[in-house]
């Protein structure tokens, strides 16, 4: 039996649900040989800045306890990281029977810890859904959002990129 | 110097026009400017992690120890701000009451079912219990204590928490114009002008209401493409917090409260006694709700020293002559038009604001247009516009002014990463917004024609 293939899904957690298809459809027969591991990562920045906010602008203001705060935004994130591979686990269970399927969490900047968890994983290839801020969705200029354009400039596999189907 | 500062606080109008001559900068200007703009550096970086109160005190204690407030001058200015010191003791402490109660976690489990699962709805719904909290309890408490709760409910909707964080900041100041309690800017700047608070209502809370239909305009075009049709996960309704978890007596009191604050400040009492009455009202229910733990923790003791302060060191500056010299630089030509002085006094606080922070610019265009010696019409239209300016202008970088940014720096420096730019170009697009659409309707309701 041949090495089993590996792949690396990054997953915002906000895609189309059809990516798991899609995803299918790239990885081809002979699901029973195919690891995939579903990544998502909590980004930092929002959290730093529920947290942080206060700085200077809000004066002396009483504040919140900044480490309870922080512990509850992170609790948050788990919370919600665990759920939501919990729900593409199944669709990609669905979508793909047979194939082994890990979940893994980062923190941080997304394009950062993506490319970051495919040099650690070494895997076959990378496969995301490019999410355009303000371009179109439809191939064309301007249609790759920054998070997938920097994982495209820096990974160390081969990039799959899917896009949402319209 | 003290003679010229009682001089301006006694002396009637042809006095004051006396004194806004362009020989009034005093010799001691430099000095007292010095002073004022160290403070500010050292409420900015924070050496020695010195907090903000004892940075505004130390500066307080230059100013007098360099002559430029007598000690006698300085109490009395501590003592001139009683109304706006128990202003900030009553309403840190009902912010507390209201954080120890549960019920900004009621607040959010509501925007939460009224979504129903659609992120857009979602936003809608963050931005109307944003504005409600800081109109009724101040931007700070809006952008403080209601972030972090919303960032929580917008994770657990699996949804990215970026939009609807920078909507609680950015609400928290928008909708902060509204009242004489939403912003502790609004208290400083009708107190120091004479203004009263209440009539300053009818044109402000319109202008409020336009400056947060601006802004979720704002977040809907930045965001289209974010905010996907249903959220990924959709929590059980019945796990949110509900409104059973607050005490109904606490309830109660908060509705007696808002309705006793709004009366008490349509009769023009002072606004500092009735916040401090308020907050008695609100610690009395929770007491007898079995709840009253530490009824004093979360009152911003620190706030009251800084406030004082700040006091003291824009009294170093005005008897220096440089409020009233700033005062002939931007309302010389337009003093006599209340739509200009409105709209010139937004746009210089506004970037007052982002030089200095809000508070400290508040107090320095307050004293400002106070030593301009306006007519009525004009002083009214200048409280307006120095309020949004100081309110909203700070929104520029979404964590707070362009001081608040190097602040950022500094903890980039101790390794914190921050992708400050992803942040700042959308206060760059909401800040211009809200006050054009907020200047807008205060021009509209707040100019007699």
């Amino acid at each position: 039996m041949s090495e089993p293939r590996r792949f690396l899904v990054a997953l915002a957690g906000t895609e189309d649900p059809a990516l798991a298809e899609l995803v299918a459809r790239v990885v081809g027969a002979d699901v029973s040989a195919v690891e995939l591991t579903l990544l998502h990562v909590e980004e930092s920045g929002p959290r730093e800045l529920a947290s942080y906010q206060p700085a200077v602008r809000r004066g002396p203001w009483p504040l919140p306890k900044r480490a309870a705060v922080e512990h509850r935004l992170a609790d948050a994130d788990d919370e919600g990281a665990a759920a939501l591979l919990a729900v593409w686990h199944e669709r990609f269970a669905a979508a793909l029977p047979g194939a082994q399927i890990e979940h893994l969490v980062a923190q941080g900047l997304p394009e950062r810890e993506i490319v970051a968890a495919a040099q650690r994983l070494n895997p076959d290839a990378l496969i995301l859904s490019p999410r355009p801020r303000t371009g179109p969705t439809e191939p064309g200029p301007r249609s790759v959002g920054h998070v997938a354009r920097f994982v495209v400039d820096h990974s160390p596999v081969p990039v799959v990129l899917i896009r949402r189907s319209s | 110097m003290g003679q010229v500062r009682r001089q301006r606080r006694t002396g009637g109008r042809g006095k004051i026009a006396v004194l806004v001559a362009p020989s009034l900068l005093t010799p001691t200007a430099p000095l007292a400017v010095a002073i004022f703009l160290a403070t500010i550096a050292l409420v900015i970086v924070r050496p020695w992690r010195l907090t903000e109160a004892y940075s505004a005190l130390l500066g307080a204690g230059a100013m007098v120890i360099a002559g430029l407030v007598s000690p006698g001058a300085a109490a009395s200015d501590v003592a001139g701000h009683w109304n706006v010191l128990l202003f900030f003791v009553g309403l840190t402490g009902a912010a507390a009451v209201a954080e120890r109660s549960g019920l900004f976690d009621a607040l959010a489990g509501t925007s939460a079912r009224l979504s129903a699962g659609s992120p857009r709805r979602l936003l809608v719904a963050v931005v109307a219990a944003g504005a409600i909290v800081a109109a009724l309890l101040s931007n700070d408490a809006a952008a403080l204590v209601l972030t972090p709760v919303v960032y929580v409910l917008v994770a657990r909707f699996g949804l990215s928490p970026l939009p609807y964080v920078l909507a609680c900041t950015f609400v928290a100041d928008a909708a902060s114009i509204a009242l004489p309690v939403s912003n502790p800017v609004n208290v400083i700047v009708s107190d120091r002008l004479g203004v009263s608070a209440a009539s300053l209502v009818p044109v402000l809370l319109p202008a409020a209401a336009a400056s947060v239909i601006a802004l979720l305009g704002c977040l809907f075009v930045i965001y289209r493409r974010q905010l996907p049709a249903r959220a990924p996960l959709v929590p059980a309704a019945d796990s949110w917090a509900s409104w059973t978890g607050v005490p109904r007596r606490l309830l109660a009191a908060f509705a007696v409260a808002v309705v006793a604050f709004a009366v008490a400040s349509g009769a023009d009492l002072p606004l500092g006694p009735t916040m401090v009455a308020v907050w008695l009202l609100l610690l009395g229910a929770e007491w007898t709700s079995s709840r009253f733990d530490r009824p004093l923790e979360g009152v911003g003791w620190s706030l009251l020293v800084f406030v004082a302060s700040m006091g003291i060191l824009v009294d170093g500056l005005s008897s220096a002559g440089i409020t009233a010299w700033l005062a002939e630089r931007i309302l010389g030509q337009v003093r006599d038009s209340p739509a200009a002085v409105m709209v010139v006094t937004a746009f210089a606080s506004a970037v007052g604001a982002n030089l200095v922070n809000n508070l400290p610019a508040a107090f320095v265009f307050a004293d400002a247009v106070h030593s301009a010696g306006l007519s009525a019409a004009s002083a009214h239209a200048a409280a307006v516009g120095t309020i949004i300016g100081a309110d909203l202008g700070p929104n520029l970088t979404p964590v707070g002014s362009v001081a608040t940014l190097l602040w950022f720096v500094l903890l980039r420096q101790r390794g914190l990463e921050v992708s400050t730019w992803s942040y700042i170009r959308i206060g760059l697009i909401v800040t211009p917004v809200t006050i054009l659409a907020a200047l807008g309707v205060a021009l509209l309701l707040g100019v007699p024609r």
